[in-house]
């Protein structure tokens, strides 16, 4: 038989629900025993609904109302019931739910940090575009704060003019003592300390056309007692910025 | 049907019309060496050299510019560290008054050269330094073929050829020969000038600039409706010409002098390319 006093224990807003439905509450419908084709046809019942009413045991039908009722708001019946069937957060990949939590595939990989020692580039000299590869701008004079200023200016002339720059460096400074021969006697006397400072601004992907007017720039705007020099950049200008290793050279000359 | 025909042919004539004077120097020179007798172009190639004495000395500043300098020295001085001679300056002027308060025992002085004494020789030496004068010989006079004139100046040179019947002013060419490129041709140019005296450096292998222009009608012959120019430009390094060379026929000169001697439009297209600061 069909027993109406459970829902009303679990659920208190279940009368309404079942009087907002287009079909009678369950204690209105006729006895089961005749079956339910005769007598539900005319009506359009959701078929849970129907299993619900086909349920004969108490229980169960306590289960299935509690089932019924959560599966119509959305949440996972099992939980909240305290069902039998304990569980599992389990994704399977049929449901919708799978790969819930995956990130690792939007995250880029990061690449190894790289340990000391810079490995040279080389670009192309000269190829089909006619572009010249890197080429090493030294500024050289005896003044600091003039080459440093110049070279400034170099880099942002390279900056306005689209001209990448690979480096802006600057050389060890080189100090070279002037001795006079005295008036009276043969000593020589310090006259002068002079120190060269060299400024290199690294440069790359020059095109040939345009190399012309950009050297030529440069060498009319060169200030008093600064030096040009354009070279292109080779492996022996890129080992003599390291230190001199004594021990190391004293090892291999034991070696050979 | 005949108006999509007209449509399409009228189409191809613009085309074609358009190839006919075209700019780029590749497939010109590709054309003349492909066919060397009596190809379609009716144009004569010629390589010009715009040879270049830079400047000796740098430009007078402006008061504008001066001011700026002398602001950024002051900055520079008072943002600076003492040097080594700035910190024995210091020390010595200390010691001079210890000595002075009569509370300071008298030490071996070690130094021999105070401060002082090296920094008045100093003054003495820089006074004897004369610098060269700016305003040579040559300006004064306005000797325009001397190469020792405007120092703070670019100065080019330029030639006077014959161009038809007459004497034109104009930057060394030379006609284009198959089988060398152009910037060859312009060193041709060089070598001819001076017998191998003028010693410069091409910066590039590009033109920096070009001139057309076109015969006129008397010497108009079949086969050469005008001639082309390209120039190139190169850096003297050292070299003049020998006085051998009859005067009248060379000058060097600065970019406002040019108006002097240049044809108008030629002038136009040689003034696109010189660069000065």
């Amino acid at each position: 038989t069909v027993a109406c006093q459970p829902s009303l224990s679990i659920e208190f807003s279940r009368q309404e629900y079942w009087s907002g439905l287009p079909f009678p509450s369950p204690g209105d419908l006729p006895d089961r025993k005749e079956g339910p084709s005769k007598d539900f046809q005319g009506l359009k019942l959701p078929l849970l609904l129907w299993q619900v009413l086909c349920l004969k045991n108490d229980t169960i039908f306590k289960q299935a109302f509690s089932l019924l009722r959560f599966r119509t708001s959305g949440e996972n019946p099992v939980y909240s019931a305290g069902g039998i069937l304990l569980t599992t957060s389990r994704h399977y990949r049929s449901k919708p739910t799978h790969g819930i939590g995956r990130y690792k595939h939007l995250v880029k990989p990061e690449e190894p940090k790289k340990k000391k020692g810079k490995v040279e580039i080389r670009a192309i000299n000269v190829g089909t575009d006619y572009e010249y590869g890197t080429l090493n701008i030294h500024l050289i004079a005896y003044d600091m704060a003039l080459t440093e200023s110049y070279a400034q200016y170099v880099h942002n002339l390279c900056n306005h003019l689209s001209i990448k720059v690979e480096e802006s460096y600057a050389m060890p400074t080189k100090t070279m003592e002037v001795l006079q021969l005295q008036d009276q006697g043969n000593k020589m006397l310090l006259d002068s300390v002079l120190t060269t400072h060299e400024r290199v601004v690294q440069i790359s992907g020059l095109n040939a056309t345009f190399a012309e007017i950009f050297l030529e720039i440069i060498q009319s705007n060169l200030p008093e007692g600064v030096k040009l020099s354009v070279r292109e950049h080779t492996e022996e200008d890129f080992k003599g910025r390291f230190k001199a290793r004594p021990e190391l050279e004293e090892l291999l000359a034991k070696l050979n | 049907m005949a108006a999509p025909t007209r449509r399409t042919v009228l189409g191809l004539a613009r085309c074609w019309r358009r190839f006919e004077s075209p700019w780029s120097l590749g497939s010109r020179s590709l054309t003349l060496a492909a066919a060397p007798s009596n190809s379609a172009s009716p144009w004569r190639l010629l390589g010009a050299l715009c040879l270049q004495r830079p400047p000796l000395v740098s430009k007078q500043l402006t008061p504008m510019q001066e001011e700026m300098a002398a602001l950024l020295q002051q900055m520079e001085i008072e943002r600076s560290l003492y040097s080594d001679h700035e910190l024995r300056a210091l020390d010595e002027a200390e010691q001079l008054e210890k000595k002075k308060s009569d509370l300071y025992e008298e030490k071996d002085e070690k130094n021999i050269l105070l401060v002082q004494d090296l920094e008045d020789m100093w003054e003495q030496k820089f006074l004897q330094f004369k610098p060269g004068a700016r305003i040579t010989d040559a300006d004064v006079k306005n000797d325009r073929s001397s190469l020792h004139r405007k120092l703070d100046r670019n100065l080019i040179l330029l030639v006077k050829d014959k161009l038809g019947d007459q004497d034109v002013w104009m930057l060394p060419q030379a006609e284009w020969q198959p089988g060398e490129t152009l910037r060859q041709t312009a060193e041709r140019t060089l070598a001819t000038l001076s017998e191998n005296n003028l010693e410069a450096k091409f910066l590039g292998n590009a033109p920096c600039g070009h001139y057309k222009f076109k015969f006129p009608q008397a010497v108009r012959a079949e086969g050469s409706l005008g001639a082309k120019i390209f120039f190139f430009k190169a850096l003297l390094l050292t070299g003049d010409f020998s006085p051998a060379v009859e005067k009248g026929r060379h000058v060097w000169a600065s970019k406002e002098e040019l108006g002097d001697y240049l044809k108008p439009k030629y002038l136009a297209q040689v003034r696109r390319f010189l660069l000065d600061l």
